[in-house]
């Protein structure tokens, strides 16, 4: 009996102790995370000139690259902290935060390229690494919701560049997010959170086409369309 | 609203205009999905993803096929061991359930540990968890009733260590390490306080009162234990609820063959007990309905 009580003590004591340890590890993420995080809000913060000053996005999304590269200092240190296999234990601490600078660094290099930004090349922005096998890397579905996030904010742009007389970017905006629509038909969802954002993407998508209707017939679309321009005035 | 307005407009200009207008809301979206290039890098971006996507969904299928394989064995084993009455057919039962628990490692236990291999493990904690606690639920009864003590977090984890031969190298071996969480570890615990509570109810049936009692403490130091604990999970503590139920019933048990086990026939208690009202509520968990019951 006195065995039994050993055995059983140790099990719990033993049990006690790596709680210990992981809440110790928990803590000093989210540190981390508090830090990291700051910064990504302060990027959206300064992307949001994009809505309304068109002279104030190459500056601004020179401001972001700065505040990219703070960010993947944070990382750095979270990637030292976690250990290897452990990425998935601890994914909840990251997971939003690093979904948010998926889009930030796929809208920027969207502004400053008017390309897609990969897996591989947002990766290497925040944590360079993109495997699995790595330890700490980008996770696929953080870096899709990333690209469902940008759609949405894209999704406004069309609007407001309207609003601000470029008729252009639309239709620029209109193509790209097609294409990543078609994109996200050829991916088999399961029933999760990224299903759910995905079927989200048909409100951008209505709201953006709707914008370029919104130009088409009232002839405002610049030039390929001007036959259709011609009956209208 | 704003739709509407557009069906209206759209209705007023197909009026003015000529039949061959193509300026309509799907027109231009037709038009934007035709002029999509069909291998753009987008695409073939999305093509990859979708791979890595499908291949994480199936091996989560495959490791919950597994899981589901473990527990299913686990709770016959269990069952096996409750069976055995007299002492020698306990023995029996042991070694029996010794063998079958041997069967689980080398077969799909083994297998999570192989579909794990180059995978980060924790991914798919979620998909084996269930099949992992009720396998640590039959092997610590088993180990407990085979040597009166309960089997270890790092004994299991000793015991789900492979070596693996490489086909392609047939010389070099590998190591295959089957990850079962502390935490599931933990949780079989939480669950092995309700074999215990049956066990002891059993043992008074079969005339064992020694049984009952030791079953009772060790209930008891467990229950104990998770009191102590501090920080865990959420899923623990939702259990502890159950646990601290099972110590009701085993020190209600415990005190009947105490105060009136020389009277009433052994066979008679345990109804006599079971029907006593209930002190704690009984959560809606379907999880313990099935398994801990005893009814």
């Amino acid at each position: 009996m006195m065995n039994g009580n050993l055995v059983i003590h140790n099990i719990f004591s033993e049990f006690q102790k790596s709680l210990d340890e992981e809440q110790e590890l928990r803590e000093v993420i989210r540190n981390i995370c508090k830090e990291v995080d700051s910064i990504s809000r302060k990027t959206t913060t300064v992307l949001q000139v994009i809505h309304y000053n068109e002279a104030g996005i190459a500056p601004a999304c020179l401001q972001a690259r700065e505040l990219f590269e703070e960010a993947n200092a944070g990382y750095a240190k979270l990637k030292d902290a976690v250990p290897s296999t452990k990425y998935y234990k601890y994914q909840d601490h990251w997971k939003f935060m690093t979904q948010r600078y998926c889009y930030l660094i796929s809208l920027t290099i969207w502004l400053e390229k008017g390309i897609m930004a990969t897996h591989e090349t947002v990766a290497e922005v925040l944590v360079s690494a993109v495997e699995e096998k790595e330890g700490f890397h980008l996770d696929i579905e953080d870096y899709l919701v990333g690209l469902l996030n940008l759609c949405s904010e894209l999704s406004r742009l069309a609007v407001n560049s309207v609003t601000r007389g470029d008729y252009n970017r639309p239709l620029q905006i209109s193509k790209f997010v097609m294409e990543l629509n078609a994109g996200f038909r050829l991916l088999n969802f399961k029933n999760d959170h990224l299903r759910k954002r995905f079927d989200a993407l048909k409100y951008d998508v209505k709201k953006i086409e709707e914008v370029v209707y919104d130009l088409s017939i009232r002839g405002l679309l610049p030039k390929t369309e001007t036959d259709g321009m011609a009956i209208e005035s | 609203m704003l739709f509407c307005f557009h069906l209206i407009s759209l209705g007023k200009y197909r009026n003015n205009r000529h039949r061959d207008n193509k300026h309509t809301l799907s027109s231009v979206a037709r038009e934007t999905a035709v002029s999509l290039p069909a291998d753009s890098p987008i695409l073939a971006m999305f093509k990859t993803a979708a791979l890595k996507l499908n291949a994480r969904q199936d091996r989560h299928e495959r490791l919950v096929k597994l899981s589901r394989d473990i527990t299913i064995e686990s709770k016959r084993i269990i069952f096996l061991l409750h069976s055995a009455i007299t002492k020698e057919a306990c023995e029996k039962a042991v070694s029996e359930a010794n063998e079958r628990l041997q069967k689980l490692v080398k077969g799909p236990i083994k297998s999570i540990g192989l579909e794990l291999e180059n995978v980060p493990a924790y991914l798919h904690s979620n998909a084996v968890t269930a099949g992992f606690q009720e396998f640590i639920e039959a092997q610590t009864l088993c180990s407990l009733m085979e040597r009166q003590s309960i089997i270890t977090w790092r004994e299991v984890q000793n015991d789900l260590t492979y070596e693996v031969e490489d086909i392609a190298k047939d010389e070099s071996e590998r190591t295959v390490v089957t990850m079962l969480t502390q935490n599931d570890y933990m949780l079989g615990l939480a669950d092995l306080t309700g074999e215990l509570m049956r066990r002891a109810i059993n043992s008074i049936s079969s005339g064992e009162s020694e049984e009952c009692f030791n079953c009772c403490q060790n209930v008891r130091e467990l229950y104990t234990g998770f009191l102590g604990v501090t920080g865990c999970g959420r899923e623990l503590v939702r259990k502890l609820g159950t646990t601290r139920r099972n110590v009701e019933k085993v020190e209600g048990a415990a005190y009947a063959l105490r105060v009136r086990g020389g009277e009433a026939p052994g066979a008679l208690l345990p109804a006599a007990l079971l029907a006593a009202p209930e002190p704690w509520p009984e959560p809606a968990l379907h999880h313990d309905d099935h398994d801990e019951g005893f009814y």
